[in-house]
């Protein structure tokens, strides 16, 4: 009896959850259901994304560098490819890749089908190339017969990635309390955490970190009220000089996408040079450098505080 | 009239044809294009809503109003994806527009460039506005008076915001110059001023830029490009569309005409078709008046006409006849009331067949039937009724009939003798046809065994009209000869006057026969050396032969009537009787050794079959049982096996009979729960005296030892001799492990006692290994293999000792076990790894081939050495998989480097002679070959030098087929064994490969340079190719360079190496041999 009505209240509270309106605000939930997706595809590009003879020996696959279980990325400032080869730039998270308006951290392809046959071919990563892979998927009965019932000509690079893009569009990250508190959950967030969003949008983060991934649709310069590279006092890379390095125009030089914050906190090390560490940091660092203020210590925790309720579920993800 | 209405028909088709056709091309030209148009104007609709979405959104972001960009990115997603539709070359649909849709994009991109910067630019601008009165609240905690000013200067910051003039934005820096010229006395007043001034400055500046950027944006004629578009689309929409309607206009009205055409012609073929019924009428009337029935079908086998008298014919059909009726409802109809004949009576198989032939209806009723096949196809089938002279014929055929199949020949002649008739039976019997016959004497039977004195004695009983009885001896046509037995009779006319003879006769050849095998059998019984006994189904005995008499001493009167048990031996149990006449009983018959005993009481043992006679009803009528003396057999038997279980030399039981009495004996130590010991005997020094003395002394001790062992153990214990000089000794039922060390004891002590033989004291000792079951080892072999195990031991120990089978013996053994069985996974573990090493040209020192190495990754122990894991492999026959997987895998990793430039590159692959026995052979080898795509010289099999010392009958083929596909072979460590020059030209052997020893030794050691230069000499000599294997120093590559060594290996040059690392190490070499 007290089971049955256990359930009634949860059923009431979730029919008030999804009847209510979304909260006018500049960050938008995250979908919970996505019918549209193909699931023997997404199993399949599954088993990919998952494949190590996407590489050159064999060694490394996919979910090498974006491991799901914790964020989809590597937690490493470069990622380590074929051969113990090393990237120059710190892989961006898998999770909800699909929200972002460009791929790659400089935006050099649009879709997610264009960005699987990046790292196929990168010497610095899987370094091989589709004959190649073909080659060996094509001695694995199983895998033949899988690309045979959903495609009618087998396997080819368009199915690989096809495959593997819509897997990656399963990949979202829904139902975060911050996204219940956006659906009228007025429990789902602590006070610090709201005085944290608030702080996040007076001091201007939100013009920059907004939308449905809180990020991930506009180029930001980095240093905009700041020479960041002159303070970092490294050398300055080719994988500094961002979406530059795709347009090679002089106007676009040190523009990067602006990064999700969805999985922010989760996701160490920070930023493109992976420069930073913690959190804590990294908003310090966007505070002095995109804002162009210092931003107190207690404000830095309630920003922080904010942007890990923005961390969703997903089945895959256990961090 | 025919002919005319397919003339119709054709030309009605044409027309039809074409208007169909005619039709067809309006609908196309009705649809073409206006699908594609449909989406490109779709498309150019969509287009023109998303650009006034962006604008829109682009104002609402320059005017701070949107609160997220995912709107945005949703739109330029969207764009960017058309673009990506629309730019794909050679679309049709586009192929006018291309020009326009080229400048359309160049101006959508740019502004979707803008776009993205305005973004950016507005973020900052907006974080601006926000945060400067917020900056000024710290300014007011320092000093109002600057507060004022800046409050001051925020205001016209802000209706600069709104309503940017020159004039405003000179006032706002002319302020701004001011402000920078206060100075406060603390650097912590002053610092924040400046970041107020910097953020007031910054603001500014990016206000211009998003100004700036706007105007840019509102500059790109994104909206004039899409008119043009638009307007060229539909200009050439406009054009498409009249030439269209010119072609409509046009086939519409060929399709009229054609239409016209087809009326007429429908018209004319409706007169023509009136006329046609006329003549059918006509036809109709002559039909039904015929006295014949008369049915005619069309090409498609439907009733086209009948008359009544058809009907009549078969009255079953009556009420399905009608016009259209197809033939087979008609034939099904019919199905037994009509049997088909062939005109001379034989049952046709097909019903209504073409031509004539005759029907039997199940009234009696016959009709003589003909269809034939029209011109057109169709059929006409007419049938008379013949039923009055059928009955007459039927009449007459029977009396024929009678004779005809009469089982006597039968054979009338005319009073002269000539034959008139002769009858199927005659045919038959004699072999002659009635037509051969007939006109004949029938003396072309005779076989002249009948005196001319017989023949004229028949004539005249005949001619005096009175019946002969006699037999005929006579000759077939085919020659053989054969009895008849024959009655001739006259035959009389009316008046009583002879006409004619007939003869009737018999086949007797048979029971003549039977006679003669009945004697033959007489004989055989007489004569046969195994005795008979014939009883009856009383089983009392009804005769016997003479052989019998010969091996019982009983004649045939003395046991006629008595029954057979008067043989028996006694050695049997009644069971084994029982169980002998039951198989008689069921099967018919049964067959066994068994004792009987003879006349004069001594016993034999006989082979014996027994079977049961029965009638053609199936009741038991007799027995006939027949033996043989099987005293010899049985004598011979025992030899072999005595031979078969006994050493010849000392008569101990061998290893054969060992092990089954090991077996035989661990069953009863687990039925009485008892112990068994197990010695392991082996000689100490006896190949010595084996060899100083020969084998005749080595023999005779060894007889000796067997004695003295055989009287150290109890009569229940076995003394086997193993092979050699070992002996294995089982001890049964022993109670304590002490048992078994009390008889090792004894058993050294009685070998190490002096033996004399020939005048000579002889010396020699044992070393004894002991299992115990079952502690030591659960099975017969394990038992053995631990005993042997612990007796090498004792050996080791010191010689003269015994030594208990130990658990570490048992750990090395379990170790190699679990080995094996990790060896057995490891292929799918993915643990094995071909290493490999190059070989280079000693002249240039550039690779010319490799050499496959396996090695094995174990996941616990690390790289375990294939000195270890190898002699494993073959052990347990792994090898053959292991050794196929390893092939596969070198040729594979060759043609991809061939494939990646290595053209001329070989390789050299291991080969053990166990592979042979795994099934590795001449077609795994092409079969690999070929799916790697390698040719056959492109690859080495290398045999060690002790397999070709196996010289065997097998070894000789399978080196040889292998050959046959063209692969190299060549020998491995050359020099290690004892190889000759014979070997070598037995085997179709390519490379030598000098081993690393002598390698090694070089040059310094002269012993070895005189052999490496023999063995270089020798492969010159006989044409084969040389490798040198550890090569290590710059000295030994001197040498052997000097000494004409073709090709090097080893250390100096290349260890073994992955994969990758050989990649690498064949680019630098490549990289080389380039720059040399």
């Amino acid at each position: 009896m007290f089971n049955y009505l256990i359930i009634l209240i949860i059923y009431l509270l979730s029919a008030n959850v999804q009847g209510a309106e979304v909260r006018n605000e500049p960050i938008k939930p995250l979908p919970l259901h996505q019918p549209d997706l193909n699931l023997k595809l997404v199993d399949l590009g599954d088993r990919l994304f998952h494949d190590p003879r996407l590489s050159q020996d064999n060694s490394i696959s996919c979910a090498s560098c974006h491991v799901l279980s914790s964020g989809g990325t590597d937690r490493l400032p470069v990622s380590v490819g074929v051969g113990g080869a090393k990237g120059g730039i710190k892989a961006p998270t898998v999770y909800n890749s699909s929200f972002n308006f460009v791929q790659f951290w400089d935006g050099r392809v649009d879709t997610l089908e264009d960005q699987a046959a990046g790292p196929v071919h990168n010497p610095l990563e899987m370094n091989s190339n589709w004959t190649e892979v073909i080659g060996k998927l094509q001695n694995d009965q199983e895998i033949v017969v899988s690309f045979r019932s959903l495609f009618d000509d087998g396997i080819t690079p368009e199915n690989i990635v096809a495959a593997i893009a819509e897997f990656e569009k399963s990949l979202v990250t829904a139902n975060s309390r911050f996204d219940r508190w956006l659906l009228g959950d007025d429990s789902a967030l602590t006070d610090f955490e709201l005085i944290g969003y608030r702080l996040f949008k007076s001091y201007g983060c939100i013009s920059c970190h907004q939308g449905a991934n809180v990020g991930g649709n506009l180029y930001a310069y980095m240093g905009a009220m700041g020479d960041y590279f002159k303070d970092r006092k490294s050398v300055v890379t080719t994988a500094d000089f961002g979406r530059f390095n795709v347009t090679g125009k002089e106007d676009d030089k040190h523009f990067f996408k602006v990064p999700s914050l969805r999985l922010a906190a989760i996701n160490s090390p920070y930023f493109h040079d992976a420069s930073v560490q913690t959190l804590s940091e990294a908003v310090l660092v966007m505070g002095r450098y995109q804002l162009g203020r210092e931003i107190s210590a207690s404000d830095v925790d309630a920003i922080v505080a904010f942007i890990s309720s923005l961390l969703g579920e997903h089945h895959r993800l256990k961090p | 009239m025919k002919l005319k209405s397919t003339k119709y028909t054709g030309r009605l088709l044409l027309l039809l044809t074409l208007s169909i056709a005619s039709a067809l091309l309006l609908v196309i030209f009705w649809e073409d294009e206006s699908h594609g148009y449909a989406e490109v104007s779709d498309q150019l609709i969509e287009l023109k809503e998303l650009d006034a979405q962006l604008d829109r959104d682009v104002l609402r972001v320059t005017s701070f109003l949107l609160s997220h960009y995912d709107s945005l990115v949703s739109t330029s997603l969207r764009l960017r994806e058309m673009e990506k539709i629309m730019r794909v070359p050679g679309q049709r649909k586009y192929e006018t527009l291309e020009g326009s849709i080229d400048e359309y994009w160049l101006a959508m991109t740019e502004k979707l460039e803008v776009l993205e910067r305005i973004k950016f630019k507005a973020a900052l601008v907006r974080n601006g506005i926000h945060y400067l009165p917020v900056a000024a609240e710290s300014v007011k905690r320092i000093d109002l008076t600057v507060y004022r000013q800046v409050l001051e200067l925020l205001n016209e910051l802000y209706v600069y915001d709104l309503f940017y003039t020159d004039s405003q934005l000179a006032e706002i820096n002319a302020r701004l110059e001011q402000l920078k010229m206060t100075r406060f006395a603390d650097s912590a007043s002053q610092e924040v001023l400046e970041k107020m001034i910097f953020h007031i400055r910054a603001n500014l500046d990016e206000l211009s830029e998003l100004g700036e950027l706007k105007r840019r944006y509102l500059a790109i004629a994104s909206h004039e490009r899409f008119d043009q578009l638009h307007q060229q689309h539909e200009k050439h929409r406009f054009e498409e569309t009249r030439q269209r309607q010119i072609l409509i206009v046009t086939l519409s009205v060929v399709v009229f005409f054609l239409l016209l055409g087809l009326w007429f012609l429908v018209r004319s073929l409706h007169m023509a078709h009136q006329a046609v019924n006329q003549s059918w009428m006509r036809l109709h009337d002559a039909v039904e008046n015929l006295s014949e029935a008369f049915a005619l079908f069309d090409a498609d086998n439907k009733l086209v006409l009948f008359n009544r008298r058809y009907a009549q014919f078969y009255p079953w059909l009556k009420d399905t006849l009608r016009a259209g009726v197809a033939l087979e409802t008609l034939k099904s109809l019919s199905g037994n009331h009509v049997h088909y004949l062939e005109v001379k009576g034989r049952q046709l198989q097909a019903d209504l067949p073409e031509g004539r032939y005759l029907e039997k209806t199940e009234q009696d009723a016959w009709y003589l039937a003909s269809n034939n096949l029209t011109s057109e196809g169709g059929l006409v089938c007419v049938r008379s009724d013949i039923t009055e002279s059928k009955r007459s014929e039927s009449e007459l055929r029977k009396l024929s009939r009678a004779l005809e199949q009469s089982p006597a020949s039968v054979v009338i002649t005319s009073t002269d003798g000539t034959m008139e008739y002769v009858n199927p039976k005659f045919e038959e019997v004699s072999g002659y046809s009635a037509e051969e016959a007939i006109g004949q004497n029938p003396r072309i039977l005779k076989s002249g065994d009948k005196s001319q004195q017989e023949y004229r004695e028949m004539w005249e009983t005949l001619l005096a009209g009175k019946e002969w009885r006699g037999t005929f001896h006579n000759k077939r046509k085919q020659g053989d000869i054969y009895w008849e037995a024959a009655s001739i009779s006259p035959l009389r006319d009316e008046n009583g006057k002879i006409t004619h003879f007939i003869a009737v006769k018999e086949d007797v050849t048979a029971q003549k026969r039977a006679e003669d095998q009945l004697r033959m059998n007489a004989t055989v019984f007489d004569t046969t050396s195994e005795g008979i006994i014939v009883t009856d189904a009383d089983n009392l005995i009804k005769t016997v032969n003479p052989a019998f008499s010969r091996i019982t001493g009983y004649e045939a009167e003395e046991v006629i009537g008595r029954s057979p048990q008067l043989l028996s031996s006694g050695r049997h149990t009644d069971a084994f009787y029982e169980q002998l006449w039951s198989s008689v009983m069921q099967n018919g018959y049964w067959s066994g050794e068994i004792w009987n005993r003879r006349k004069d009481g001594s016993v034999f043992p006989e082979w014996l079959s027994i079977a049961a006679i029965k009638s053609d009803e199936g009741v038991l009528k007799e027995y006939v049982a027949v033996f043989s003396d099987i005293t010899k057999h049985k004598q011979d038997e025992e030899k072999i096996r005595y031979q078969a279980n006994f050493d010849a030399l000392t008569g101990l039981p061998n290893r054969t009979l060992l092990s089954d009495r090991l077996a035989q004996s661990i069953l009863s130590a687990n039925r009485e729960n008892w112990k068994l010991g197990l010695l392991f005997v082996d000689l100490d020094q006896f190949k010595v005296v084996n060899d100083t003395f020969g084998h005749v002394v080595g023999d005779e001790l060894l007889q000796q030892v067997a004695e003295r062992i055989r009287e150290c153990v109890r009569e229940v214990d076995t003394v086997a001799r193993f092979g050699g000089d070992e002996f294995v000794i089982l001890l049964q039922d022993i109670s304590d492990p002490e048992v078994a060390v009390a008889i090792s004891t004894k058993i050294i002590e009685a070998v190490t006692d002096p033996f004399r033989l020939y005048e000579r004291d002889i010396f020699i000792g044992a070393s004894i290994g002991i299992t115990v079951y079952p502690e030591d080892a659960g099975t017969a072999d394990a038992l053995l293999r631990n005993a042997d195990m612990a007796m090498y031991q004792a050996k080791e120990h010191g010689r003269n000792t015994y030594q208990f089978f130990t658990p570490s013996m048992q750990r090395q053994t379990i170790e190699r076990q679990q080995l094996e069985q990790d060896l057995r996974l490891a292929i799918s573990r993915n643990e094995l790894e071909v290493y490999y090493q190059p070989v280079v040209k000693a002249e240039t020192g550039r690779v010319s081939s490799l050499e496959a190495l396996l090695r094995w990754n174990h996941p616990k122990k690390g790289q375990i050495s294939p000195e270890i894991f190898i002699p494993i492999a073959e052990d347990s026959g792994l090898i053959g998989e292991i050794g196929k997987w390893v092939i596969l895998h070198a040729c594979e990793q060759l043609s991809t480097w061939r494939h990646f430039g290595h053209e001329q590159l070989t390789m050299a692959v291991n080969l053990s002679s166990r592979q042979r026995e795994m099934g590795f052979d001449a077609n795994f080898v092409q079969e690999v070959l070929s799916k790697t795509g390698l040719s056959a010289d492109s690859l080495t099999l290398e045999i060690t030098e002790s397999l070709l010392m196996r010289d065997t009958e097998e070894t000789v083929d399978w080196l040889g087929s292998l050959k046959t596909l063209g692969v190299n072979l060549s020998v491995d460590d050359f020099g290690t064994g004892y190889s000759s020059l014979s070997y070598l030209k037995r085997f179709p052997v390519d490379v030598l490969k000098i081993d690393r020893s002598f390698v090694n030794d070089l040059p310094d050691d002269p012993e070895s340079v005189s052999l490496v230069n023999t063995i270089i000499a020798m492969a010159k000599s006989l044409g084969l190719g040389l490798v040198a294997e550890g090569v290590e120093t710059q000295e030994q590559v001197d040498f052997l360079r000097a000494a004409e060594c073709d090709l090097l290996q080893g250390f100096h040059y290349g260890r073994p190496m992955t994969v990758a690392a050989l990649t690498d190490w064949l680019d630098s070499d490549r990289r080389a041999s380039v720059n040399s």
